[in-house]
């Protein structure tokens, strides 16, 4: 709990609030002001729009206990602005709402919209409305509303806003590159492929692929639970910048002449995103002491977790992985002992000592 | 729809926020961006360091060459005009078309730059125009090139204590000129496409952002409007034609709307 003050339509408050509180759910729920609706609770659906010092601002996605000093006014505390009142009957007049759910949110905008922008067009009232979804009305009522409270040209009282002021100049060291931009990556439509190239036998790379726990382990991050001959359960562990995923799930590896699949789904339980993915490999002879493993791997993802990694950045993000487990591996098999930096993917360091137990039972096997 | 658990410290100077930021913890400005990620719980850190408070990042300033953006200036103060510009209004008609305005208010420029979003405006196009990032630690500030600071999506080279302190970005001059086009399915939404074009006197710079990975850019031969489709092609891999389709729309759109 932290304690906090701030102004909530004009009166002083000073409370304790748990940090993950956002700002609509303290005003809904400690202050019961429920004007404030809430939709998407992730900054999408704007019904939760209000202002915090005068501007529009997503009190999903801020929390209260950042508004330490503001001055927070819902749609309660708008009864008797000027711009408002004109709001409420135009609203009215234009059937501009139905259910009235995105209604709070859309009176915060439009009173924006009416102040900042006395000589928006219908087309830039349409634009700074896309930020406030409206699932009954086709939008026409609310803009013609708006359009209405705009022609009336009315008085009201403005803020002037001033410049960012002007900050000292910042002495730098500048430093050499730490990180030269990573090689552009070769995704393949349909999945992605890799081929590596083993100095073993191909039956010793065979053989060390038989090891289901082994195959499951070519998955950064992955920990093993149980193994019932190939059924394989366990957990996975997703982490890249803020992004954090837990998946519990299972895999089956079948297997056929140098050949074989894993069938895998798993589920994080928290994002309640699901996972599921479809590995082929084959190990085929180069000469007498050497191999080549190809490897294609397919995989979806829905769920919270997709919505954020698009799909786009799920395909680099396991294309970069998959990369750097194979180099690891390459390097373990052909006895080099050179383990590739993992510090680089915060999966490897979650992953990092199951992964090394498992990459110590490979070298053993191929050894 | 409910964040975990965290702790929450708004940092009193820069010094102090960069002490608390400890692994586990993420430094947070306006939150347009962590604050879904949180309530989806994509995101859990064990605390949250806040920095939007501190004067030192909200402010800017320019020289002769350069104008230096505080981290902590939201998209709607550089939309509305009220730090230095490098051009003419090239810098509020990049602001002024991220998300929605009530994100805008909150939203810094920093904070962006920190998320490394592939398919956020301020990461496509302060590459293409050269910016670099100021970055405060227990040693000091280091100047960093943008190109250097992203690793790849989502991830910076920012080390646990570090905090970008403003962003540094190059003057037009000499007859260079900027395009910048974006193409979302509703304005405000995350692009599907987007291209940014800086033509210098010698030579041209093109980005190509919304991608997987960080953006991908394109100079000397290859980043003119004729050589840019197979130099892309070669370079994104396999990307279906749609998306490659689109890409190089938007860098045809970028180059039309190329102005000083």
């Amino acid at each position: 709990m932290n304690e906090i003050s701030f102004h909530v339509n004009g009166k002083p408050i000073t409370a304790e609030i748990t940090p993950r509180t956002h700002l609509a759910d303290y005003l809904r729920e400690s202050l019961c002001l429920t004007g404030t609706h809430l939709g998407c609770e992730h900054g999408v659906c704007g019904a939760c729009t209000l202002l915090v010092d005068g501007e529009p601002t997503r009190s999903c996605i801020t929390y209260a206990v950042a508004c330490a000093g503001r001055d927070i006014r819902s749609i309660e505390g708008l009864e008797h602005d000027v711009v408002m009142a004109a709001l409420r009957t135009a609203f009215s007049a234009e059937h501009a709402l139905q259910c009235g759910y995105c209604t709070p949110g859309m009176l915060v905008t439009a009173r924006d919209i009416v102040r900042r922008l006395p000589d928006a067009d219908d087309d830039r009232i349409r634009l700074e409305l896309a930020g406030n979804l409206c699932r009954c009305t086709g939008y026409n009522g609310i803009v013609r509303a708006i359009r209405r409270v705009l022609d009336l040209r009315l008085n009201f009282e403005t803020v002037p806003v001033d410049r960012v002021s002007e900050m000292a100049p910042i002495e730098t060291a500048t430093t050499k590159p730490i990180l030269k931009i990573a090689k552009p990556i070769q995704p393949t439509g349909d999945g992605l492929r890799q081929t590596l190239s083993f100095a073993v036998p191909r039956d010793i790379l065979w053989r060390a692929l038989q090891d289901p726990a082994l195959v499951a382990s070519c998955v950064p991050g992955a920990t093993i639970l149980s193994i019932a001959q190939t059924h394989i359960t366990g957990e996975m562990a997703v982490a890249f910048g803020p992004i954090q995923g837990k998946f519990n799930g299972s895999a089956d590896v079948t297997y056929g002449d140098y050949e074989g699949t894993v069938l895998g789904e798993g589920q994080d339980k928290i994002s309640k995103t699901k996972l599921t993915a479809k590995a082929f490999f084959s190990v085929t002879e180069a000469d007498v002491s050497s191999s080549v493993l190809a490897l294609t791997i397919n995989y979806s993802l829905r769920g919270a977790l997709a919505q954020f990694a698009r799909g786009p950045v799920v395909q680099a993000f396991a294309d970069e992985i998959a990369g750097i487990v194979g180099q690891t591996l390459q390097a373990k098999l052909s006895g080099s002992g050179t383990m590739i930096a993992p510090k680089r993917l915060s999966a490897f360091r979650l992953a990092g000592l199951v992964f090394w137990r498992w990459l110590r039972k490979l070298l053993n096997l191929a050894s | 729809m409910k964040a975990v658990d965290f702790s929450w410290v708004a940092g009193a100077t820069l010094e102090q926020a960069s002490q608390k930021a400890k692994a586990g913890s993420k430094i947070i400005a306006g939150g347009q961006s962590l604050g879904p990620m949180l309530n989806l719980r994509i995101a859990q850190p064990d605390a949250l360091v806040s920095i939007a408070g501190l004067a030192l990042l909200r402010g800017a300033t320019e020289n002769d060459t350069d104008v230096t953006i505080g981290a902590c200036v939201t998209h709607a103060q550089i939309a509305d005009g009220l730090v230095p510009d490098i051009g003419s209004q090239i810098l509020p008609r990049i602001a002024e078309n991220i998300a929605y305005r009530a994100v805008r208010n909150r939203g810094t420029i920093g904070g962006s730059l920190c998320h490394a979003d592939p398919a956020a405006d301020w990461v496509t196009t302060l590459l293409a125009l050269g910016a670099s990032v100021v970055i405060a630690g227990a040693d000091g500030t280091r100047l960093v090139a943008l190109r250097d600071f992203f690793r790849g999506a989502f991830r910076t080279c920012l080390a646990p204590g570090e905090i970008l302190q403003a962003v540094r970005i190059p003057k037009l001059n000499d007859g260079q000129k900027f395009g910048y086009y974006k193409a979302c399915r509703k304005p405000g939404e995350f692009a599907h496409a987007m291209a940014a074009v800086l033509q210098m006197k010698k030579t041209t710079r093109v980005v190509i952002g919304a991608m997987g990975a960080i953006p991908l850019i394109f100079e000397g031969d290859e980043a003119t409007l004729q050589s840019i489709a197979p130099a892309f092609t070669a370079r994104a891999g396999g990307i279906d034609d749609v998306t490659r389709h689109m890409q190089l729309i938007a860098v045809k759109r970028a180059f039309e709307k190329l102005s000083a």
